[in-house]
């Protein structure tokens, strides 16, 4: 018996197929920085934790489809809601409000590590 | 003196430790099994390494339980952390690499169990 007859989470690789590794440096587009920051201001403050942002990361069912930030900020989300410290609903008209407000244009995903990218 | 202490005292002890580790079960250079189990949930042991033997490399020290941390506990009591070395062909049964190579993870004292080379 191996270890492939029991059910192992997205990160439980170790051992797969990695098929080709993309070694490019994509660099941080405009949001993935603020999301970073974001997380790294609330884990300093002890808001969240390290463990629990992994946890929640690994229980995302699309983990595979996402990158890197997207499943990090997805982890955030679902933690700071978990605690309480906003609803889904809170959540939600924010990011109504802020889209209405300030619509990003594509030229302002970071520039200078768009040239660097692809 | 037990006779795991007097295994101790004959094994070189080198200045390994980051953090206290107050009451630790092995020292460096013990045989250790990582226990196969898979329960669910955020669990610190990668599955590929379950049930494999290794060596104490070193007392890395105490830390909050990661796998109680991960849904808001406090993580005590604290649980040892050791790094423990594998030889890659005792990992991976098609190794080609060298016969010394070796792979080592660090491994919380809960998934480890005794045992004998």
């Amino acid at each position: 018996m191996s270890a492939k007859h029991h059910a192992r989470l997205p990160s439980d690789i170790g051992g797969d197929d990695a098929g080709p590794v993309d070694i490019v440096d994509h660099g941080m587009k405009f949001w993935e920085r603020q999301a970073n920051a974001l997380r790294s201001s609330l884990s300093r403050r002890k808001i969240v934790k390290t463990d629990e942002l992994r946890r929640a990361a690994e229980e995302l069912p699309n983990y595979k489809e996402l990158h890197y930030f997207e499943i990090t900020t997805s982890a955030l989300r679902t933690i700071l809601i978990e605690k309480g410290h906003m609803t889904e609903a809170e959540l939600k008209a924010k990011m109504d409000e802020v889209r209405a407000r300030f619509n990003v244009p594509d030229e302002m995903e970071s520039p200078l590590k768009k040239g660097a990218a692809r | 003196m037990t006779a795991a202490g007097e295994r101790a005292r004959e094994k070189p002890q080198r200045p390994s430790t980051y953090a206290p580790a107050p009451g630790h079960r092995f020292n460096v250079g013990d045989h250790v099994l990582v226990k196969r189990r898979f329960p669910p949930g955020h669990r610190r042991t990668p599955s590929y390494i379950k049930g494999k033997t290794g060596t104490i490399e070193r007392i890395c020290g105490a830390f909050g339980n990661p796998e109680e941390l991960a849904y808001g506990f406090d993580g005590e009591p604290k649980r040892v952390l050791y790094r423990v070395r594998f030889r890659q062909k005792d990992v991976w049964p098609e190794y080609q690499g060298a016969e010394r190579d070796v792979i080592e993870i660090e491994i919380y004292e809960h998934w480890l169990e005794r045992t004998h080379p």
